[in-house]
């Protein structure tokens, strides 16, 4: 191209005026028709390219970049201030519709001129612009648009916008798509940041939606909560859906809060607390679906939830006081028994029906569990009359673990045996329920009055939720009976070659495991004494190292009576045979004789005298007559006892007190001091209420008192386990 | 105690400087002993006097035998304290009873200056003023006269002792509102609360004295966090009980 002809600027920027620029805004003003996208064809614009690309090759000084570049602006900027500014001018006062159409179609037409002028000028965009490091030809354009159109007009479009968005909240249909477009040229706008549009759009939005929703819930405020809520559900949704459908999403987060901000923090108090509608008349109502809408309304809130977990923690506590008061009412009207189902029946109901709320309303969200625990935790510790409730709780399991009592299949068992150890673990003193449980469970075994398998089942179950330490004597127990299982047999073959007229076994049962019970010892009858003689021989000659002692008390027996000429077979516990047997072949003897021969005590022999004669079968007659054993009476075998039965059972009330408070305090005692020389042991020098807060950390089956701990403390300084730290009187050594 | 036994060394420095002997230096000490003895033996006689029918054991002084001694000192054992103080310096170490061992070693050492008989003896007694104890030793001989009071095998003292022993001990030391109703307060719990406080046990007695010490205001006692014993915790109760009549 050396000898080409050097375009001079007039020549050469005349010819791209008349052959693009003119042209294009011609098309412009014309109202380009839909669809038309290739303004020019591929001949005129490889000519207006190749014009401006020779322009800008030539040498200096006949090199035109920078005057292309600057007229590049000129061009732009005049149409903008020659047309499009004009246009928009007296829009605003025709309407936010007509202001936003013209705009958005002026908006279109400057990126149609927009890319064109960068199809003509490219050239420039690769080296000049480059080099001299200039906005490149697009961003000039855009940048003139927003100086000469943008920040002029925006004002009134936001204020535009505003409006429809709020006819939109009023149910109003409005053009979102029109809406939409608006929005991208705001987006546009920041040039490649969002900055024009939080500033210019979403601020004033904001501000815009705070007041409309601020009107809304001053309006929505009378209603009954639920309406309230469903109302405020529905404006975050519809909040939701407008972002999605017309806004740029990053105001999602903005708007919804501020709905949150007006609609439900603010009022929050005021909806949960609503008389008849609020929190706890929902609870009261079993509104489920209410429930879970509040409870997903204010779970946007920070600290949303607290206020309602506290109002269903006092509501359950309620519910489970008014069960408490009315086994209260139960207990001043009668005498109070060990065994009060209804009462842990409706526990355990109430339970099942909170912890369904708790899972499905509040969504099993941990703040409800806390207040479902908490409450339970309070109920469940009340005592009221006589029998604490680990009592009433470790009957109930008799009951439904005693054959013939409840009369439950295997999977109902189960199933309640779920529940009541649910309510368990909300009792404090699990040492005391485990104390009842194990005598109860003593003499289900003892009486074989239960399967094993549901015995099992249940002791699993506490182990789980307390550990090995909670259940080893339990198991203790049912192990007892297996391996006494496997003896007997081994025994009964020993027994037969010593040819005894006795069906004889024995339980062997292993000290500590079961509860104590009392051993008196009574002058049993000749083959029982043989009996016993060979089994002692027997188990002493197999283990070397036990000891056994006999307890009478639990023993059974049946024995045949004969009363004038019908024969029975009684079936007795071992001191009544004993008694029965010295009463035999119809001698009478007086209240001191059968002591002096029995060698028994006036607290075994008459409850034992009473029931064979002031019971529901008087096998033996006492003379005088009476309901009350007294030391100078005589008695001889009734020998006109009769009865529809031919197997008789002699019912006896226990000999032992069902359990002792005093061995739980003695067990507490031990847990305690174990607990402190551990810890002590561990930490050789601790502060006081560091010691008090580890010991109670450690104890899980009871809490004791601080006070009862610090008594153990001083007990362990005395017994030089522990001294208190010579220069600080608040802290202990471990002494070892 | 330091004190005393810097006294003694210095005594045998001078000693030596004045004979520089070895054996006139045996000598004296075996005069010290002989004396020593002699003294001893007139205690147990006076004792053995005193209760005729009880068998005395030569090897250590009882009751009796340390009442002699206050009364060779001219002390009144049941109200003068300086008694107990003199024991706890020759180191007694069984409740009630004074060995021979430690009496000897005590005059051998010089914690019993005893060159001129009781007079000796009696020229020290107003050192053994408890005022002159300075903090810890008053903590140790606090401490020691439980001990002492103890009876045998017990390890608590019954809670009379204490009523009469602490006013004794404490006068100078606590204020006396304080040691009054602390007193009122272990005779008021008679009987109640299943009688617990009917002995006092070392850390409680001991305690007593520390809680005097650290907590001069009962205002400011908080019972949740405090590491004393209960029954220092049960005094303030009964303090803010009287407090409210």
């Amino acid at each position: 191209m050396a000898n080409a002809k050097v375009i001079p600027l007039e020549e050469g920027w005349n010819e791209i005026k008349a052959k693009a620029l003119d042209k294009l805004q011609n098309i412009l003003n014309e109202d380009m028709k839909t669809g038309q996208t290739n303004l020019f064809g591929p001949k005129e614009y490889v000519q207006i390219y190749t014009t401006c690309y020779d322009m800008c090759t030539q040498r200096s000084p006949y090199n035109w970049s920078r005057e292309l570049y600057q007229r590049h602006g000129e061009t732009i900027e005049q149409y903008l201030n020659d047309y499009v500014l004009p246009a928009l001018k007296d829009k605003p006062r025709q309407g936010s519709n007509i202001l936003l159409t013209e705009l958005q179609h002026r908006w279109k037409n400057h990126q149609i001129m927009n890319k064109w002028l960068k199809k003509f000028f490219t050239y420039l965009d690769r080296y000049y612009v480059k080099h001299h490091s200039l906005p490149t030809l697009s961003q000039a354009g855009l940048r003139s648009f927003r100086t000469h159109i943008y920040d002029v007009i925006k004002a009134d479009t936001t204020q535009a916008i505003l409006s429809l968005i709020n006819d939109e909240r009023e149910g109003k249909i409005i053009d979102k798509t029109l809406v939409k477009s608006i929005v991208e040229l705001y987006e546009g706008m920041g040039m490649g940041t969002l900055d024009a549009y939080t500033t210019d759009l979403e601020n004033p939005l904001l501000e815009s939606t705070r007041e409309h929703y601020a009107r809304k819930r001053e309006e929505w405020i009378n209603d009954s909560t639920p309406d309230y809520m469903i109302k405020a559900e529905g404006a975050l949704r519809e909040e939701s859906d407008r972002v999605a459908e017309y806004l740029n999403s990053s105001s999602e987060s903005k708007i919804l809060k501020v709905l949150e901000d007006e609609i439900l923090e603010r009022v929050e108090m005021v909806l949960l607390e609503k008389e008849t509608s609020g929190c706890r008349a929902l609870l009261q109502n079993d509104k489920s679906e209410d429930l879970n809408r509040m409870y997903r309304l204010f779970q946007r809130l920070e600290n949303g939830l607290v206020p309602i977990a506290s109002i269903v923690e006092t509501f359950i506590t309620e519910v489970g006081m008014e069960e408490v008061q009315r086994r209260q009412a139960r207990v001043d009207g009668e005498k109070d028994k060990n065994d009060d189902p209804s009462f842990i029946k409706a526990l355990i109901g109430l339970h099942d029906k909170y912890l369904a709320v708790v899972k499905n309303d509040f969504a099993g969200h941990s703040l409800f569990q806390k207040a479902l625990k908490n409450a339970f935790v309070e109920v469940m510790n009340t005592n009221v009359g006589q029998f604490t409730n680990a009592e009433l709780m470790s009957t109930y399991c008799d009951r439904i673990l005693k054959s013939g009592g409840e009369k439950l299949s295997e999977a109902e068992i189960e199933e309640s045996l779920d529940k009541i150890v649910q309510l368990f673990t909300y009792l404090t003193d699990k040492d005391m329920f485990a104390e009842i449980y194990r005598n109860q469970l003593a003499k289900r075994l003892l009486a074989s009055r239960s399967s094993e398998d549901a015995e099992k089942l249940m002791i699993a179950k506490l182990k789980v939720q307390c550990g090995t330490q909670f259940t080893s004597k339990m198991e203790g127990m049912l192990s007892d009976l297996a391996v006494g299982g496997q003896q007997r047999q081994e025994f009964e073959q020993r027994i037969r070659q010593e040819k005894i007229p006795l069906d004889f076994s024995v339980l062997v049962l292993t000290t500590g495991f079961w509860p104590s019970y009392k051993s008196p010892e009574v002058t049993l009858t000749d083959e029982m004494q043989k009996c016993m003689n060979i089994f002692r021989d027997w188990h002493d000659q197999k283990h070397q190292k036990r000891k056994l002692q006999w307890i009478m008390t639990q023993g059974n027996a049946t024995v045949r009576g004969t009363f004038g000429k019908k024969t029975y077979e009684l079936m007795v516990v071992t001191l009544q045979a004993v008694v029965l047997d010295a009463l035999n072949d119809g001698v009478t003897l007086g209240y001191e004789e059968l002591a002096q021969r029995l060698n028994l005590e006036g607290d075994m022999l008459k409850p034992t005298l009473h029931s064979l004669s002031c019971g529901k079968y008087k096998v033996i007659t006492k003379t005088p007559a009476g309901n009350k054993i007294n030391n100078t009476d005589t008695f001889t075998a009734n020998a006109k006892f009769t009865s529809n039965m031919r197997k008789v059972r002699i019912p006896m009330a226990s000999l032992d007190s069902s359990f002792s408070t005093k061995k739980v305090e003695e067990d507490r005692t031990i847990a305690i001091e174990a607990a402190i020389v551990r810890i002590m042991k561990a930490r050789k020098t601790l502060q006081h209420q560091q010691l008090l807060s580890e010991v109670l950390a450690q104890l899980s089956f009871f809490n004791p008192n601080p006070r009862v701990v610090k008594k153990r403390i001083e007990a362990l300084i005395d017994r030089e386990y522990l001294e208190r730290s010579a220069e600080n009187t608040g802290v202990y050594n471990y002494l070892a | 105690m330091g004190g005393t036994r810097g006294r003694s060394k210095k005594r045998a420095a001078n000693t030596d400087d004045m004979w520089n002997s070895k054996s006139k230096k045996k000598s004296h000490a075996a005069a010290l002993e002989g004396t020593a003895e002699k003294l001893f033996q007139e205690l147990l006689d006076g004792a053995a006097e005193q209760q005729p029918e009880e068998e005395i054991d030569t090897e250590q002084l009882n009751m009796e035998g340390i009442a002699m001694l206050g009364e060779k000192l001219g002390l009144d054992v049941e109200t003068d304290l300086r008694i107990i103080v003199l024991l706890w310096k020759t180191g007694a170490s069984k409740p009630g009873t004074l060995t021979k061992t430690e009496f000897m070693e005590a005059c051998k050492n010089g914690t019993l200056p005893i060159e001129n008989g009781w007079s000796s003896v009696k020229e020290m007694l107003p050192r053994l003023d408890i005022g002159f104890l300075t903090g810890n030793e008053f903590k140790d001989f606090y401490k020691f006269c439980f001990q002492f009071n103890r009876q045998g095998t017990h390890k608590t003292l019954d809670k009379e002792l204490v009523v009469a022993l602490l006013p004794m001990v404490l006068k100078d030391r606590v204020p006396s509102d304080r040691l009054e109703s602390f007193c009122d307060f272990l005779t008021s719990m008679e009987g109640k609360q299943e009688q617990q406080y009917n002995r006092i046990t070392l850390d409680q007695w001991a305690s007593f004295w520390d809680f005097c010490v650290e907590c001069e205001d009962l205002g400011a006692y908080d019972q949740s966090s405090s590491a004393w014993p209960v029954l220092i915790d049960e005094y303030v109760e009964y303090m803010e009980e009287k407090l409210k009549k």
